[in-house]
């Protein structure tokens, strides 16, 4: 399995971020290894690459609210913007599986595990348990 | 409406509507040429005749019988329905009700009618030749006072009709007398006639239309009370979807609601309930917030924009809206003084509330922002040829709405619970009847701004304007609220 290359590709993918706050990856494995890859599979390996990894669509206002709420905590999620992935439909759709409907994007996952999408993080955030979270994968030192 | 108010001129003695213009024509004339008429006027003639007349507003056939009947018979004429019945019916409400109204000026006609009335009290059902002998008679006196004795409503109704058949006589041994006087009698008395007739008949119709319009009205306002619109802070009616409406109705009765669950919890804090008893009531209250972001929800589906501008809101709540209700980090603002005393554990919490609130309404905002801003775009860069796709782009867009509306009844959702377990029993119970009178006093600087004393409604009877009263106003309206 490949490793995603960082900050080279980094800036063809920021807007309006700051680039030490977002780093957005592109990955392009092997064709061979693309078509063998199961959508799921590759969601929680791209999920397991960093501390805070955000699914989203570039034109999506509510994943825009939702990097926008991580950067205001000074935490800087990797994000994967669907919408620019050759298999990102793919993606979508498990992420759909995983979530039990509705939107696919945003969703969010820390140390790996899955937190959900925006009422969820919301949630986790008021009653004060996003922050120990980020701080135990080591998103956030504070 | 004459030949069968001569009818009932058989009956009931009030004649001072009958049209006696047509009448003394017809007399005067001796034209009584019975055409398609002849039938059916017999036939009024010897049908059963009512006792007397009662008042009767509202005759026993709808009024566009009686209309149809005079729309048939000429165009100012008589509403003459063909039937027996609506006739003697039709005849008692005219009769009856246009006295007042179409009273003929003319004395002539007035002293006509009393001789005719004495008269009909001897001739009922004449057949048509008894009254020409009534013609004769009646002819033989003087030709001055001749309109008295009545011809028929035969001879009323045709004489109506084309001066020719009035003058070719069935053969009848009176001679005409047609001077110009004569003429121009019966021509004033010819319109008299019709005027008074119209007159009468735009009469019923307003009535109708009145009491039409007035069962619609009432109506309306059964309905509008029912949604309860009046409750709903003033909102004008008829700009509301039906989900908007059903919203305001249930957001009604939830402050309603609000109000008891507020009166629960003081007297269960005054009469120092048992932490267990007043935990109930605690979890009572915040399930009724739950339940005003369950309608929210369903609400925000049917018609996002009557909850994003706040239709459902008083003024003042309006002016503070954020994303269609409250803003959270102002609420927590607002207790954060009114809670003392609060453990340090306690205080951190609460911070921590205030903080993380901060930054979910700040997240949320920028991405309505963006969201505005895509809009925005999508509305103004369209071409002529893909304007169409454009607007499907912010159609989507839009949907996108409910989502924000959505997240942010969960921030609030949220807070409360949030609140709820920072907070000791006792101290939520205390916190939640803090922002029931929170929200109390918003609706009510509302009702009192609304009221407020302006010029046009402070001047007295001279116009002008007495400080004295000025002031008294506003203290009053406030005094009614002192127990906050």
């Amino acid at each position: 399995m490949r490793h995603c290359q960082k900050s080279s590709h980094a800036s063809c993918y920021l807007q309006q971020y700051h680039p030490s706050m977002l780093r957005h990856h592109a990955c392009h494995p092997s064709a061979a290894a693309a078509a063998a890859e199961d959508p799921l599979q590759r969601v929680v390996r791209l999920a397991s690459g960093s501390a805070i990894v955000i699914f989203s669509v570039s034109t999506c206002c509510m994943c825009h609210a939702l990097k926008r709420l991580f950067c205001g905590m000074g935490v800087s999620p990797t994000v994967f913007e669907l919408d620019q992935d050759p298999r990102g439909k793919d993606i979508e759709r498990a992420l759909m599986l995983l979530l039990g409907g509705g939107s696919a994007v945003p969703v969010v996952f820390i140390g790996g595990k899955l937190v959900g999408a925006m009422d969820r993080v919301m949630a986790s955030h008021i009653n004060g348990t996003l922050v120990p979270l980020l701080k135990e994968a080591g998103a956030l030192w504070l | 409406m004459l030949h069968h108010s001569n009818t009932s001129s058989f009956i009931n003695h009030e004649v001072s509507d009958f049209d006696f213009g047509e009448l003394e024509e017809a007399i005067v004339l001796q034209g009584v040429k019975l055409n398609n008429n002849n039938h059916e006027i017999k036939q009024t003639l010897y049908s059963t005749v009512k006792p007397a007349a009662t008042l009767e507003m509202f005759p026993s056939w709808p009024i566009r019988f009686q209309q149809r009947g005079s729309s048939k018979s000429g165009e100012e004429s008589t509403d003459s329905g063909r039937s027996p019945m609506n006739t003697l019916s039709s005849t008692r409400l005219e009769t009856e009700s246009e006295s007042p109204i179409s009273r003929k000026a003319s004395p002539e006609q007035q002293a006509a009618a009393a001789a005719a009335a004495f008269d009909y009290k001897h001739h009922h059902l004449q057949p048509l030749q008894r009254l020409r002998q009534v013609e004769m008679a009646s002819g033989s006196d003087s030709p001055g006072t001749g309109i008295s004795q009545a011809t028929h409503a035969t001879a009323t109704a045709t004489a109506k009709q084309t001066p020719d058949k009035r003058r070719r006589g069935p053969g009848s041994n009176s001679e005409k007398v047609l001077d110009a006087k004569t003429l121009r009698r019966l021509a004033q008395n010819r319109e008299a006639a019709r005027k008074s007739r119209i007159r009468k008949k735009a009469y019923v119709q307003q009535l109708e239309s009145s009491r039409i319009r007035l069962s619609q009205l009432e109506q309306d306002l059964q309905r509008a009370r029912s949604q309860g619109l009046f409750l709903g802070g003033g909102v004008a009616n008829g700009n509301i979807s039906s989900g908007g409406a059903v919203f305001d109705m249930e957001y009604a009765r939830w402050v309603d609601d609000d109000h008891g669950h507020m009166t629960e919890l003081r007297t269960a804090l005054q009469s120092h309930l048992s932490d267990g008893d007043l935990r109930v009531i605690v979890d009572g209250y915040i399930t009724h917030y739950d339940e005003i972001f369950r309608l929210r929800g369903v609400a925000a589906k049917s018609d996002v924009f009557h909850l994003i501008t706040g239709m459902w809101a008083t003024a003042v709540e309006r002016c503070f809206l954020w994303m269609g209700g409250f803003r959270p980090s102002d609420l927590i603002k607002m207790l954060i003084s009114q809670l003392d005393p609060l453990t340090e554990q306690q205080l951190v919490g609460i911070y921590g509330l205030q903080q993380s609130t901060q930054q979910a309404e700040e997240a949320l905002s920028q991405g309505l922002d963006q969201l505005h801003q895509s809009l925005l775009d999508a509305i103004a860069n369209s071409s002529l040829n893909d304007s169409m796709h454009h607007m499907v782009v912010a159609l989507g867009k839009i949907s996108n709405l409910e989502g924000f509306v959505r997240q942010a009844d969960n921030l609030r959702q949220q807070t409360l619970h949030q609140l709820r377990r920072v907070l000791t029993v006792r101290q939520a119970a205390r916190c939640f009847v803090v922002i029931g009178e929170y929200y109390g006093r918003l609706r009510a600087l509302s009702s009192l701004w609304a009221s407020r004393p302006r010029e046009s409604l402070m001047t007295d009877n001279n116009g002008e304007m007495t400080p004295g009263m000025q002031m008294l106003q506003p203290s009053h309206q406030i005094n009614q609220f002192s127990h906050f």
